[in-house]
């Protein structure tokens, strides 16, 4: 994770690695399920969307799993310093990887829906948002596993993207709505996801700002670079 | 001068008006430039650290980083070896305590000292109090009891040993005998009290009691604590230094130091990663 | 590790037992001869004892008497030689404790000390003889107890020298700390800690000195009357056992054991009270 000497106590030093261990795993299934989630969409693909919603128990379960190591490790080794920052900021991270498996299942959910209906319109600009989303949490896993600091600014000066790609669909979408009544249905879905895809991408942020204080016990400013100025998406401590 | 906290006559009504009156205050000792030797060899290399007013300062590092060393430079103790010395400057109210003309007695008096292992003098729990306070001061029968009575609450030990003041000390348990140390340096109403590994001999419990005493202390006296325990450094110092090989590495807030320090030496010695 | 083989074993023990064994017997040889000499003094000085030997002048050859004016004279020397000692080798241990500590002097000092400690009594009695009965013309108690004082002053030295040095430097530093000067910390702090071993040493002292026959042999001399002036010859209680054992006489002879045996008991009850001191500090 760093050039740091390892601890004198050998079992601490296995146990950080076990931390690290763990939260890659889990950053790996939630990368699977977005994985899978888009391609539902794109594909119009059942199968893969059920495996998304699937592997949400997997995650849930992952999380508990860290939580409790943490608090072992608070509890048994009172860390201090960047070990501290470290594993509090696991914890942090836990929960935001939770948080963005939730939104990746809800958008299979959604994608289960949207092949019941027919979707007449170019879904090309939700499906670059998602790939942007994608690539990003790919860097963040990428980041967590590496403790690498430049790619933690990285992701977090890139949300500007998303969020400006977001403000894009969202209006795209309103336009299909008010030509044809008939698409409220499917839109309303495909806004819930694109809207879902938005706040994987918040959390994406919160992690790589977690993660520079982890490393570097600094904190990024305050403002964060926001491409968000739709008045229509204020609501921000949403959920699903 | 600064206002004495304990009057002769009635210290307790003293010690509760005097608290908390100068909350950021400035420094009560200013390291600047030290040097250290051992006969030839440097023990501390150009330390400049300040200790502020009514805080608890800190000094954690490796054994032989040189912490104690300079604990026993800002009351002189150094003066007992004919081969150690130091120079620099130490200052106190603008006077360099360790210059050649300062009254080592008269600054120990202002400087107090509790050590790392319980130091009772052989003689009775009220003797080893009023031995101290008779150095500097001459306090009538009824004066003196008040003084030892108010050292020993300020310690936190009257309530135990308030039956029996006139037993030799030695009879106390460990712990107890640490409380009577530190009571026994407040008797003379130090402005500095300096700790040396003051909980080391002692069991948790007793460390407690002691940490939260440092925290009760801190109201009235510029406190300076050497640990080998880092935990214990978070939970009494407001700053905190560290040494490395006779050097200060790093001074800062305590949270700071135990979050976030600046040097990397800080961090690997605090997370244990020492190499 | 693996056992050991029984043959090594076996040796191991023969050679144990055998060790065993020699060790014992030279302990049992001092207790024999120790109980022996024990014995006799109590058998033949038992048989002396009575009340005349402290309400009687020591007798003419033929004549009954007791030992009065030795165990005076004995007493006498002996707290002299205290008074004028013991102070004198206090402050010199406490010189060499407090103040001399590692310095080449000091050193110096502690190498002569322990020379006089050693030093054969007969050798001080015949020093204490030049330089004090030779001058004054004529042997008197107060050579006799200046010879003690020097047999006495060695080991107050040593044993303040080292039970100051057993106190352990945090206490001194402790002391200091509070801003005491060093001669407080010294009288105040250290004397008391020390005071145990000091005493100790100083009756070890008294135990040693009043068994001293040589040395007053140059210098007190005897005197076979009641005498209190330290000017003069002093009886005291070892030359009177050493001259009334060489006698002829059936009646000195008595006297010398029953001399021989308060001189044990005494000597006995000192060591006694040292160790039971020196217990007492442990606990």
């Amino acid at each position: 994770m760093s050039d740091a000497p390892e601890h004198i106590v050998k079992s601490f030093e296995q146990e950080l690695a076990r931390l690290r261990e763990k939260l890659i795993e889990m950053g790996g299934i939630v990368e699977s399920q977005m994985a899978l989630a888009m391609q539902a969409i794109a594909q119009r693909d059942t199968a893969a969307a059920t495996r998304a919603v699937e592997e949400d128990a997997h995650v849930d379960a992952l999380e508990r799993d860290v939580e409790q190591f943490v608090v072992r490790l608070l509890a048994l080794r009172q860390p201090v310093a960047d070990d501290l920052r470290r594993i509090v900021g696991a914890l942090k991270i836990t929960v935001d990887l939770e948080r963005i498996g939730d939104y990746a299942a809800n958008v299979a959910k959604r994608s289960l829906v949207l092949t019941a209906s027919a979707v007449p319109f170019n879904l090309g600009g939700l499906l670059h948002m998602g790939a942007m989303v994608q690539g990003h949490l790919k860097l963040t896993v990428d980041a967590i596993g590496e403790g690498d600091l430049a790619k933690a600014v990285e992701i977090w000066r890139a949300d500007e993207q998303v969020d400006e790609l977001y403000n894009v669909v969202f209006r795209e979408l309103i336009t299909y709505m008010m030509e044809d009544p008939r698409s409220i249905t499917p839109c309303t879905h495909l806004l819930f996801i694109s809207k879902n895809l938005e706040r994987i991408g918040d959390h994406t942020t919160n992690i790589a700002e977690t993660l520079y204080y982890a490393l570097s016990g600094q904190s990024l400013p305050q403002a964060r670079p926001k491409g968000d100025h739709s008045a229509y998406t204020a609501e921000r401590g949403e959920k699903t | 001068m600064r206002q004495q906290m304990v009057p002769g006559g009635g210290p307790e009504a003293a010690a509760r008006s005097a608290p908390a009156a100068v909350p950021e205050a400035g420094p009560r000792v200013s390291i600047e430039a030290l040097d250290f030797y051992y006969g030839e060899t440097q023990a501390l290399r150009g330390i400049t650290l300040a200790l502020p007013e009514r805080q608890v300062t800190g000094m954690i590092g490796p054994s032989g980083c040189g912490k104690s060393t300079l604990l026993r430079v800002l009351n002189r103790m150094y003066d007992l070896y004919p081969n150690q010395r130091a120079s620099g400057r130490v200052l106190m109210d603008g006077e360099n305590i360790i210059g050649p003309d300062v009254d080592v007695n008269a600054l120990r008096r202002r400087v107090g000292m509790v050590f790392q292992r319980p130091t009772p003098f052989p003689m009775s729990i009220y003797e080893n109090i009023a031995f101290g306070v008779r150095l500097h001061e001459r306090l009538s029968r009824a004066e003196m009891d008040e003084r030892v009575e108010w050292s020993l609450t300020r310690a936190a030990l009257w309530e135990e040993v308030k039956d029996r003041l006139r037993n030799a000390a030695g009879g106390l348990s460990g712990g107890q005998q640490q409380r009577l140390c530190i009571a026994r340096s407040i008797a003379v109403r130090p402005e500095v009290i300096l700790l040396d590994e003051p909980t080391s001999a002692l069991d948790p419990i007793s460390t407690l009691r002691i940490e939260e005493l440092i925290d009760e202390l801190k109201r009235d006296f510029t406190i300076a604590i050497v640990t080998h325990n880092m935990q214990q450094a978070a939970r009494v110092a407001d700053q905190v230094a560290f040494f490395y090989l006779g050097e200060l590495v790093e001074a800062g807030p305590s949270a700071q130091i135990f979050t976030a320090p600046h040097e990397r030496r800080t961090q690997e010695y605090i997370t244990g990663r020492f190499g | 590790m693996s056992a050991p083989r029984p043959l090594l074993r076996g040796r191991r023990k023969a050679v144990n037992a055998l060790a065993l064994g020699l060790a014992s017997l030279a302990t049992l040889l001092g207790l024999v001869v120790l109980v022996w000499i024990l014995g006799t003094t109590l058998i033949h000085g038992a048989a002396a004892l009575g009340p005349h030997l402290i309400t009687q002048m020591t007798p003419p050859p033929g004549a009954a008497g007791g030992l009065a004016n030795a165990i005076f004279g004995s007493t006498m020397l002996v707290l002299v030689a205290v008074l004028v000692g013991a102070p004198i080798g206090v402050l010199a241990g406490t010189h060499l404790a407090e103040y001399g500590r590692a310095r080449p002097f000091a050193e110096l000092v502690r190498f002569v000390n322990d020379i006089l400690l050693s030093a054969p009594s007969v050798v001080i009695g015949l020093f204490v003889y030049q330089i004090v009965v030779r001058p004054s013309g004529h042997f008197s108690g107060w050579a006799g107890a200046v010879a003690l004082g020097f047999i006495l002053l060695p080991v107050v030295v040593r044993t303040t020298d080292e039970t100051m040095r057993l106190v352990p430097i945090s206490l001194r530093e402790a002391t200091l700390a509070l801003g005491a000067p060093k001669w407080r910390m010294i009288t105040q702090v250290i004397y008391p800690a020390a005071r145990v071993g000091i005493l100790t040493g100083l009756l070890l002292g008294i135990a040693r000195i009043s068994g001293e026959t040589a040395p007053l042999l140059f210098t007190a001399l005897n005197n076979q009357y009641w005498s209190m002036d330290l000017g003069h010859p002093l009886a005291n209680v070892p030359v009177v056992i050493f001259q009334f054992a060489l006698s002829p006489y059936d009646s000195w002879h008595s006297l010398a054991w029953a001399g021989a045996l308060l001189l044990t008991v005494f000597v006995l009850v000192v060591s006694v009270l040292a160790r039971t001191l020196l217990r007492g500090r442990t606990n």
